[in-house]
């Protein structure tokens, strides 16, 4: 009974020195909160990342929400500052908001999972390359299949893969997620001829192709999260191939859980496009926030270990290669997305043709 | 005395580290009838996140419109939630949703059968292969009705989209170029709910070839023994849609708890239970696939964008594509029916002429090329009304002579079901000699103990003697009012219909609910 007591009292008082701790910290703490895009919310989860953010006085909450969703929420300047992904989403936030500032924290590129029979059957008709550990992926000569309406069968000597369905690169909704509008700005740039395209106006013609790189796929979810999970759970015949945040991956193969399996390929798409993970501050406690996630080491260690590039090229590197992982880790051949206006534009246009059904222009 | 401390210390531990501890709740649940199957399981989950899920089970088009209407539940959990999703996401109906288990719609066919047809063990029989042999008598299937189900509804956009022949989503222009007559010809039994549909396949499956239904139900009947012939799977080549059972959050303050009960459902031990209990497939990446379930590649088809899309799929499917029903409509107007009886059956009736303009209304009306009969009856039946509906539009001349007969309905006199009931399956007999593609049914309904014209006794006689086709035809019954529960159950049980109770729902609600069985 009095070993009990004791065991007791001992067990409430570490509690409350870790709560008093974890609460108040050695010095003053500043609470700072945010909306964030879900794919960095497991990033804000982390015990250790709360705490290297404890040790720089500040205590973070986040709320989650579509990156090219945030903009148009009426609480959106009740928070200290939004993080979405990509630079039109934030762009679009800068434009309601009014904030001056913005920080690029971290950045991943687009890539492609794909599995191994469909990457060799790529590569066998010179439309892919196998560089060891991953894959590129021609993508001008990939988006003259999706434009001739190809389907998986007809691809010559195709005996790996032989649907029936169109061979259409998975993507999310372009009318709500950032990686589907970020692949739409990649895909104009390649149906322009490897050139940014610069208006409206000019990408018009391009439309019926662009559209239909969307519209064709039916029904497609909002979040990142889904298509690439659908890919680890329901395999080739769900998502032969299906365009995804490069951190995704990196994340889900540092966890040695087994769902990456042999026969998952990655693909770097030529030319690719990087998503920008973009802090918008809107106070000076967002900006301190910003600060810290820029500048403090152990931030950028642990940010790696989601799978986000930053400055920290070293600390990627070793992460990667002690999970098995062997990336480029020096993009070349990487383009800028088209203005916000033009982007937004197209964007704009493939909704209305949602709207009226659904059918391809 | 000494655990009890330790809990307690430990539980103020938790509260302090985490503000407070995991909250018990109760949220409330809008679930498809499928979902039944995870009733033994919720104590578990309350027991693991602090939820008690109130489970409220309707079907899947029923569930969106009360949505839609802006019923206040906390979450929606059906077998997939894509119309739902293309209903509501202006609206911004869902606050976030996660998938807990998979199951592939597919079609399950007897193995003598599969070999008769050369389809046993080869791995690419195509929906065309299966349209083909439907279309030439040699394969009578189950199906539930897509606008009443969602295993149906998912067939019906599979099959339209591998047979448009092309390669994409399904569009407003392939809807109406697709042919899917061939296909819907052999669909011999129809029904409201996957479930009902598998219980009536074992019933009947002496008349049966095979079942189009969720592979789970169709795994369980050949795991069970409830067929004496197990079903062959059939995955088609130009592939299959995945039920993906999301769960759903509507209340933005249930945050934290959907978080929580979310994270349990995905665990891993989790998706193993869940997988071994129904023979779903797990929602996780990591979790090994049951042996009982095959392993192999699933083509999965790509689902339409808009739901303008799936109506017209839809509707194409009940006034073009589907086997015409000939509808019987048995109705008690005996004088106990007088009042809000009567008014009620009216009510019902003529919404089914385009009146009732609900999401379910519009799609329980009587449709193209449909054969409508009305028996009315008290002490006496009276002559029977056939009514055949070419013009759909609820303004139009047919849905208009429907609505003319019904205000014209006087309740008075007594009851003798059993005579009108026998002279459905007499006019049913002769119209089938006549019309053998048509699909049969019978709604009967009754307010009252039948206390006039023929005994129990003598209305079975007379249908032992009917022919088999015609004792193939299902009466659906509905309990109304004062109705001997006992004897209609009976009629529902020895014609292998089902019975609805008309004096917990309205008459018009049931009625759509039996639309779904037509």
């Amino acid at each position: 009974m009095r070993r009990t007591t004791i065991v007791f009292f001992v067990i409430v008082g570490v509690a409350v020195a870790i709560a008093l701790f974890a609460r108040l910290g050695p010095g003053k703490v500043t609470a700072v909160t945010g909306l964030i895009g879900s794919e960095k919310a497991p990033f804000f989860a982390d015990v250790r990342v709360q705490r290297a953010l404890a040790r720089q006085g500040l205590q973070v909450t986040v709320q989650r929400a579509g990156s090219r969703e945030i903009a148009t929420r009426a609480d959106l300047k009740s928070f200290d500052f939004a993080f979405p992904a990509g630079v039109p989403g934030a762009e679009k936030i800068r434009r309601e908001s009014g904030a001056s500032k913005a920080s690029n924290v971290f950045f991943t590129p687009m890539v492609i999972a794909s599995w191994k029979p469909i990457a060799d059957l790529l590569v066998q008709q010179g439309i892919a390359a196998n560089l060891g550990s991953y894959y590129t992926l021609d993508m001008a000569k990939f988006l003259e299949l999706m434009k001739a309406e190809a389907r998986w069968k007809d691809i010559p000597g195709n005996t790996a893969f032989t649907a029936n369905k169109s061979v259409l690169i998975t993507s999310t909704d372009v009318r709500t997620s950032n990686s589907a509008a970020m692949y739409l700005a990649l895909m104009s740039y390649v149906a322009n001829g490897n050139n940014i395209v610069q208006s409206l106006e000019a990408a018009r013609p391009m439309l019926p192709v662009l559209s239909g790189l969307f519209l064709r796929q039916g029904l497609r979810p909002t979040s990142t999260q889904e298509p690439f999970e659908d890919y680890l759970v329901q395999g080739m015949g769900h998502s032969p191939i299906v365009i995804i945040y490069e951190a995704q991956y990196v994340a889900q193969a540092a966890r040695g859980d087994g769902s990456i399996r042999p026969d998952m390929v990655l693909m770097y798409p030529t030319p690719t496009i990087f998503t920008k993970h973009v802090l918008v501050p809107f106070n000076e406690k967002g900006e301190k926030l910003a600060a810290a996630l820029e500048t403090d080491p152990e931030l950028q260690k642990l940010a790696v270990e989601y799978g986000f590039r930053n400055s920290n090229l070293t600390y990627f590197r070793e992460f990667t290669r002690k999970h098995n992982v062997t990336l480029p880790d020096n993009l070349v051949d990487v383009i800028e997305p088209p203005s916000y206006e033009v982007l937004e534009g197209l964007i704009q246009e493939i909704e209305k043709l949602y709207a009226q059904g659904g059918g391809v222009k | 005395m000494k655990m009890r401390f330790l809990v307690l210390a430990c539980l103020l531990l938790a509260t302090l580290l985490t503000g407070c501890a995991p909250q018990r709740t109760t949220l409330t649940v809008l679930a498809g009838s499928e979902l039944q199957d995870l009733a033994p399981l919720l104590p578990q989950i309350e027991r693991q996140t602090g939820v008690r899920l109130k489970m409220e089970y309707i079907g899947s088009l029923t569930g969106a419109e009360k949505l839609l209407a802006g019923a206040d539940y906390d979450l929606v959990w059906f077998s997939h939630g894509k119309y739902l999703d293309l209903l509501g996401r202006q609206r911004g109906l869902v606050v976030a949703q996660e998938k807990i288990m998979l199951s592939p719609v597919v079609l399950g066919v007897k193995e003598s059968k599969a070999r008769e047809l050369g389809w046993l063990n080869r791995p690419n029989v195509t929906w065309r292969d299966i349209a083909d042999a439907s279309n030439a008598g040699k394969l009578r299937f189950a199906m539930t009705n897509p606008t009443a189900s969602n295993s149906g509804f998912t067939a019906l956009v599979g099959v339209a989209t591998a047979l448009s022949g092309r390669g994409d989503a399904l569009t407003l222009a392939d809807v109406q170029a697709t042919a899917l007559r061939g296909f819907f010809k052999g669909q011999a039994l129809t029904a409201g709910s996957s479930g009902w549909l598998a219980e009536s396949y074992v019933a009947s499956q002496n008349d049966l070839d095979g079942m189009i239904n969720y592979e789970s139900v169709l795994l369980d009947l050949n795991e069970t023994g409830k067929v004496r012939e197990k079903l062959a799977l059939i995955y088609p080549e130009e592939g299959i849609i995945t039920a993906d059972y999301p769960l759903m959050l509507l209340d933005k303050g249930q945050r934290a708890a959907y978080d929580r009960l979310a994270g349990y459902l995905r665990s891993p031990d989790f998706q193993k239970e869940l997988m071994a209990k129904t023979l779903r497939r797990p929602a996780i990446p990591g979790v090994a696939l049951d042996r009982r379930i095959p392993d192999r590649l699933l083509v999965e088809l790509p689902f339409p964008n808009t739901a303008d899309v799936l109506d017209a799929l839809l509707f194409s499917y009940l006034d073009e594509q589907r086997v015409p029903a000939h509808a019987y409509f048995v109705l008690d107007v005996s004088g106990s029916m007088q009042g809000d009886g009567l008014a009620g059956l009216q009510k019902a009736l003529n919404g089914l002429t385009g009146q009732d303009t609900s999401l379910t209304g519009r799609f329980a009306r009587f449709r193209g090329r449909e054969k409508i009969t009305v028996i009315t009856f008290n002490q006496s039946v009276q002559p029977s009304q056939d009514f055949l509906i070419d013009d759909t539009q609820p303004q139009g001349a047919d849905m208009r002579r429907i609505r003319d007969f019904v205000g014209r309905l006087q309740a008075s006199g007594n009851t003798a079901i059993y005579s009108a009931l026998a002279e459905a399956y007499r006019l049913a007999a002769v119209a089938q000699q006549r019309e053998p593609e048509r699909y049969y049914t019978i709604v009967l309904m009754s307010d009252g103990a039948n206390n006039s014209g023929l005994s129990a006794e003598q209305f079975r006689a007379l249908y032992d003697q009917l022919p088999p086709d015609a004792r193939s035809i299902r009466t659906f019954t509905v309990i109304f009012g004062k109705a001997e529960r006992a004897i209609m159950e009976q009629i529902a049980t020895t014609t292998g219909g089902r019975t609805f109770d008309g004096t917990k729902d309205p008459l018009d609600f049931i009625f759509k609910q039996i639309r779904g069985y037509q």
